[in-house]
C-alpha cells in the first residue's frame, strides 16, 4: 500500500518535471507574450513620435536616426488588423513626413 | 472689302460707340470669368459651417447618415487630436469610419465609447447595441428633427463672435473654449510646442497688404503635422506661388479655411486692411 504511494507520488513529480522541461524547450506564444510583443512597436511608435514639437531643435543626424526608426516601425504596422493598420500607417505617415520635411528644411538652410 | 467699306461708311462716334461697347463686353467677360475664382460664399448660417454628412452605408437599410458639426466637436477638441491621433483624414470617405470600427474604439468610438469623460461627464457611446434607436438618431441625424442633443445659438451664446458665427480663435485665448489635445490610450505624450516665429507672405496685388502668418494661432489647434508636409510640403522659400486661386480650389490654406476655419471671403483677417467684406468684432 505504502509503495503504490511512494510510486504514484514518483509518477506525479516525473509528470510534472516532463511538463516542464517541454515547456522550457517548446516556449509556444501565450496571450500576455502576444501582448507585451504587441506593446513593443506600440512602445517604439510612442517614443519616436512623441518628439514632433520639438523637430526644430533636432540636428540633421538627430532626425535621420528618427526617421530611420520611423521605417523601421512600417513592417511591424503592416501586420496589425485593417483598422489599426489605417490609423497608424497615417500617424506614422505624418510622422515621418514632418522630421523628413525639416531635415529637408535645415538642409536647404545651409545651402 | 466689307470692312472696309464698313470703317469707312461709319462716322466718328459711331466708331467710339462700338470701341465702349467692345470695351464694355471685355470688361464683363473679365468680370464674369473672374466671378469663377471668387470664394464662394459660406453658408447663410453659421450652424451649417464645416457640417459634414458621413454615409458610409448607413442610409441603406441603416440609421441613416450622420450629421457631423465641426463647430461642436472643435469647442471641445484640438483638430490635431481627430486629424492626427485619432486618424480622422481631411478627405470625404478616406477614413473607412463603420459602426464595427467605432465599437472597436476606432473613429467616434476613440471617445464615445461610454466610459471617457469630458466636462465630467461621460461621452456616450457610439453605435452601442444598447438603446438602439434614440442613441443611434443623435449622429444618425439627417433629415430627423429633435433628435440633436445641442443646438448652435444656445450652445454658441457665450462664445466671442465675429462677423460669421463664432470667432474661435477669441474663444481660445480668452480661455471661453479649451480644446482638448490628448486622449488617454490614444494620443502620444509630448513636450508643449516651442511656437516658431511668425512671418509675413507677400501679396502679389497691391490692393492688398502682406499677410501676417502667425505660427503660434494656427499651431494652438494644429500642431505641426497638420500642415507639414501634407499641405504645405516646400521647404524653399519662393517654389510655390500661392494664390487665392489655389486657396479656393481647396489647396494650401484652403484645405481648412473656407470649410472649417473662418471663411476665405472674409479678407481682413489674413490681410490687414484689405477691403472689407467683414471685419473682426
Amino acid at each position: 500500500m505504502f509503495k503504490t504511494e511512494i510510486i504514484t507520488v514518483l509518477l506525479f513529480i516525473g509528470l510534472a518535471g516532463l511538463c516542464g522541461a517541454s515547456a522550457i524547450r517548446d516556449p509556444s506564444p501565450s496571450a500576455p507574450q502576444a501582448a507585451a510583443a504587441k506593446e513593443a512597436w506600440q512602445k517604439e511608435f510612442d517614443e519616436v513620435c512623441s518628439k514632433t514639437q520639438d523637430a526644430m531643435t533636432f540636428s540633421p543626424e538627430e532626425l535621420a536616426a528618427l526617421i530611420q526608426r520611423c521605417d523601421a516601425l512600417l513592417p511591424q504596422i503592416e501586420k496589425l488588423d485593417d483598422t489599426r493598420k489605417k490609423v497608424y500607417m497615417g500617424r506614422l505617415r505624418m510622422c515621418r513626413g514632418l522630421y523628413a520635411y525639416v531635415l529637408d528644411s535645415k538642409r536647404n538652410e545651409k545651402k | 472689302m466689307p470692312m472696309c467699306s464698313i470703317r469707312s461708311g461709319m462716322k466718328r462716334n459711331e466708331c467710339g460707340l462700338l470701341l465702349v461697347l467692345a470695351c464694355g463686353v471685355l470688361f464683363l467677360g473679365n468680370v464674369a470669368s473672374a466671378q469663377i475664382y471668387l470664394p464662394a460664399a459660406p453658408p447663410e448660417q453659421p450652424s451649417d459651417y464645416g457640417k459634414v454628412i458621413l454615409d458610409n452605408s448607413s442610409s441603406a437599410g441603416g440609421p441613416g447618415a450622420v450629421v457631423f458639426d465641426h463647430w461642436l466637436h472643435r469647442s471641445k477638441f484640438t483638430c490635431r487630436l481627430c486629424h492626427v491621433d485619432i486618424g480622422f483624414a481631411m478627405q470625404a470617405k478616406a477614413t473607412g469610419i463603420t459602426a464595427e470600427t467605432n465599437r472597436r474604439g476606432f473613429h467616434c468610438g476613440a471617445c464615445h465609447d461610454g466610459k471617457k469623460l469630458h466636462g465630467g461627464r461621460i461621452i456616450f457611446a457610439s453605435c452601442s447595441d444598447a438603446g438602439k434607436d434614440e442613441r443611434c438618431a443623435r449622429c444618425h441625424s439627417l433629415g430627423k428633427t429633435g433628435v440633436r442633443k445641442y443646438a448652435y445659438r444656445s450652445y454658441t451664446a457665450k462664445l466671442p463672435k465675429g462677423v460669421y458665427g463664432v470667432d474661435w480663435e477669441a474663444a481660445e485665448e480668452s480661455g471661453a473654449i479649451q480644446p482638448v489635445d490628448f486622449l488617454e490610450g490614444v494620443s502620444v505624450k509630448r513636450t508643449p510646442l516651442q511656437s516658431r516665429e511668425d512671418f509675413s507672405v507677400k501679396a502679389h496685388y497691391s490692393w492688398v497688404r502682406d499677410i501676417g502668418f502667425s505660427h503660434k494661432k494656427h499651431s494652438v489647434w494644429n500642431g505641426c503635422e497638420v500642415c507639414h508636409p501634407d499641405i504645405f510640403p516646400t521647404t524653399k522659400k519662393g517654389t510655390i506661388h500661392y494664390s487665392m486661386f489655389l486657396n479656393i480650389a481647396g489647396r494650401y490654406c484652403g484645405a481648412c479655411h473656407g470649410k472649417v476655419a473662418f471663411p476665405l471671403n472674409n479678407c481682413q483677417r489674413c490681410h490687414p486692411y484689405a477691403p472689407i467684406w467683414a471685419t473682426r468684432n
